[in-house]
């Protein structure tokens, strides 16, 4: 069933191609140099869009302490197969200092574990208002990605954590009213710009960020000065807690630069379980940072570098408790079928298993671009390691985009270390993303 | 016979200064004729792969001064809304799945290919350059140019000026090392209107991408009073708006 499901994804994906993106071979050698801007027209609408299939083949670590967590015995497959066709459209309308902006993504897939499944979304839907070229206010639903860290993002108050897998896709943003105002000028300072945020909590609105209802407020202050860019930012919640943050970005010359990103978590309350199942909470100040640099070399690669401390990670000794319990839990499901510690331990996984839960990370990513004269061909490998208990995941990948308008992407994910680590205890040891992207 | 020689020397010093102030009063006499200090202007990049087979970029520019530039890419599809921005040695690539500015190298390619990003967010060439040499030759002049600043693409310039129209026709990018990386032939030279006579073609090829060709067509180059706060990062995501 999933083999012609995926087949069906390619047909539907082929349908979608126009002619120019094949038609454009060696048939089409006869050079055409003639430019018409009309082509390009300024209209007051645009839509755009991008379908996208994708398998994805997952080895399952049935030791693994999150397997057992999950599926407890219930799961005797070592492969879990999952094909996704995922539609995303892009519209916008400007009339005047007006603009509605909306992206919107609709997810259709199929895996073993819950059949066909469907999900839509609008990733963002706002109305843009731009009275002159300093000031401009957004209100609705927006992504705000601040701070400099590619992989992480300390700073970033005011949107949902990237995918260490994917740290370049497509983010939800929240309901909020925004503002920015930019001054330029002549000197060593050169650009001022200000962003002041206003985000609702309600049962309707945000309710994903906190159980009270509130209004959320915060800023952005940034500079351009001495060829450095930095920001100021805070956000003051009662449901998030008030946080403060500053970033830079620098190029030290052509080829390097160096980035920063630092924030402070006041009163932060932690979540923490013992391997008995016993909950506590603690609350701290956490300080959270990461520093990074991106080089790129003669020979074309790319070199992306972060150190990252989280403050508001768990300590070696409360990851092993979390995982102990999960072991206690299965035994206790195995000796006499109750599963009030694996319950127990389950409240607690938004905390312990979301990504990075932990305090000292390295991330390094090196891509190589058109090795072997092949144009538009770029390879890739990511690390990510988990200083603590020195495990990490590796993530070999080839992108290739042969055709105007397509890109394919091939990723093979290794999780490595030792039983009670971090990655050594994710449900899957390794995996393999097939994706054909086509945009039009 | 001491005095013969100081007097001498100085005389030869003094004739290279004027050489060279003359260079870089051409080089800035063909900035202008390329372009406006201020304007807009449309872009067409084409890649062409020995197979034939060929990959197209529009792209919508604004560029004020002398070094700030911003640009933003309309087609094809899969490019759409990328932009780019400029001000002085520092460059700013943005996409919008990323949906924040991140910081980029001349020598890096947004669009990948031939041309990189110091081709695509060219400023004045006076800005970067210094004529170290000119040449007079039957067509015009030979500028030899070298860097001035340090996130330059290439170190040193060769540039053939037809002196009639003070165009360049050609140009030769050199590496520090000596290696040449790319030649540049400019052709068809058009009147954009309101005085601006350029050439509308660049075409490109690379010893290091043997078999392959790049052209750059220029569109609606016009004049444009632009105010600074377009050339931040702030700005970025809305330099469609601009057209």
């Amino acid at each position: 069933m999933k083999q012609v499901f995926f087949i069906l994804a390619i047909l539907v994906m082929v349908l979608f191609f126009n002619d120019g993106a094949f038609s454009q071979t060696t048939d089409d050698i006869l050079l055409d140099l003639d430019f018409n801007v009309e082509e390009v027209a300024k209209k007051p609408y645009s839509i755009n869009a991008n379908i996208e299939t994708k398998e994805t083949i997952r080895f399952l670590d049935r030791d693994a302490l999150l397997f057992k967590q999950k599926y407890l015995d219930k799961k005797s497959e070592d492969v879990a197969w999952q094909t996704d066709l995922d539609l995303t459209i892009e519209a916008q309308y400007q009339k005047d200092s007006f603009k509605l902006y909306g992206r919107f993504n609709g997810l259709f897939y199929y895996n073993d574990d819950e059949n066909f499944e469907s999900q839509r979304k609008a990733e963002e839907a706002y109305v843009s208002f731009q009275p002159s070229f300093s000031w401009a206010f957004d209100v609705g639903k927006k992504v705000h990605k601040w701070g400099k860290g590619y992989a992480f993002s300390p700073s970033a108050f005011f949107s949902r954590p990237k995918d260490l897998d994917d740290p370049d896709a497509t983010l939800e943003g929240y309901y909020s009213l925004s503002a920015d105002y930019i001054k330029s000028m002549e000197g060593a300072l050169q650009t001022i710009a200000i962003t002041p945020v206003l985000m609702p909590v309600t049962r309707d609105l945000n309710h994903d960020l906190g159980p009270k209802d509130e209004l959320i407020w915060g800023g952005k202050f940034y500079f351009f000065a001495f060829d450095t860019d930095i920001d100021f930012m805070f956000l003051i919640s009662d449901n998030m807690d008030d946080r403060f943050g500053i970033d830079f970005s620098k190029n030290l010359s052509p080829s390097f630069e160096i980035h920063g990103d630092a924030a402070l978590v006041k009163d932060y309350h932690q979540y923490i379980i013992d391997e008995y199942g016993n909950t506590s909470e603690q609350e701290y100040t956490a300080f959270n940072f990461l520093l990074g640099l991106r080089y790129l070399s003669s020979r074309d690669t790319t070199y992306i570098f972060e150190y990252y401390r989280n403050g508001q990670g768990y300590s070696a000794r409360e990851y092993d408790n979390y995982l102990s319990l999960i072991e206690r839990g299965f035994d206790q499901y195995l000796n006499t079928s109750s599963q009030t510690l694996i319950s127990q331990s389950k409240t607690m996984s938004v905390y312990y298993n979301q990504q990075a839960a932990m305090r000292d990370y390295l991330y390094l990513k090196v891509s190589q671009k058109d090795p072997f004269d092949l144009l538009y061909f770029v390879p890739a490998i990511t690390l990510i390691y988990n200083m603590t208990d020195q495990s990490a995941s590796i993530t070999p990948q080839i992108t290739y985009s042969p055709l105007t308008n397509l890109t394919l992407d091939l990723k093979t994910g290794l999780l490595l270390g030792e039983s009670r680590t971090e990655y050594g205890e994710k449900i899957n040891k390794a995996k393999i993303v097939l994706s054909i992207q086509y945009y039009f | 016979m001491k005095k013969i020689i100081i007097i001498t020397l100085l005389g030869l010093l003094s004739s290279m200064t004027a050489f060279a102030l003359d260079g870089n009063e051409i080089l800035k006499q063909v900035d202008r004729n390329l372009n406006p200090e201020s304007f807009e202007m449309y872009r067409k990049l084409i890649n062409i792969e020995p197979d034939g087979t060929k990959k197209e970029f529009v792209m919508f520019s604004l560029k004020k001064g002398k070094e700030k530039i911003a640009s933003v890419f309309l087609l094809p599809a899969s490019e759409k809304g990328r932009s780019t921005l400029r001000i002085g040695e520092n460059m700013w690539l943005y996409i919008p799945n990323v949906g924040k500015p991140l910081r980029i190298t001349s020598l890096q390619s947004v669009t990948g290919g031939v041309f990189n990003n110091s081709d695509i967010m060219r400023v004045d060439y006076n800005s970067e350059y210094n004529c170290e040499k000119i040449e007079t030759i039957d067509k015009g002049y030979i500028l030899y140019l070298r860097a001035k600043l340090k996130s330059v693409a290439y170190e040193t310039l060769t540039m053939f000026i037809d002196s009639e129209k003070l165009l360049p026709y050609k140009i030769e990018a050199y590496a520090a090392s000596g290696m040449l990386i790319k030649n540049l032939y400019f052709k068809n030279i058009k009147d954009f209107g309101n005085g601006v006579i350029r050439p509308e073609i660049i075409e490109t090829d690379s010893p290091l991408y043997k078999g392959y060709k790049s052209y750059i067509v220029f569109a609606n180059v016009k004049k444009r009073e632009l105010a600074s706060e377009i050339f931040s990062l702030n700005y970025m995501h809305k330099i469609d708006g601009l057209r």
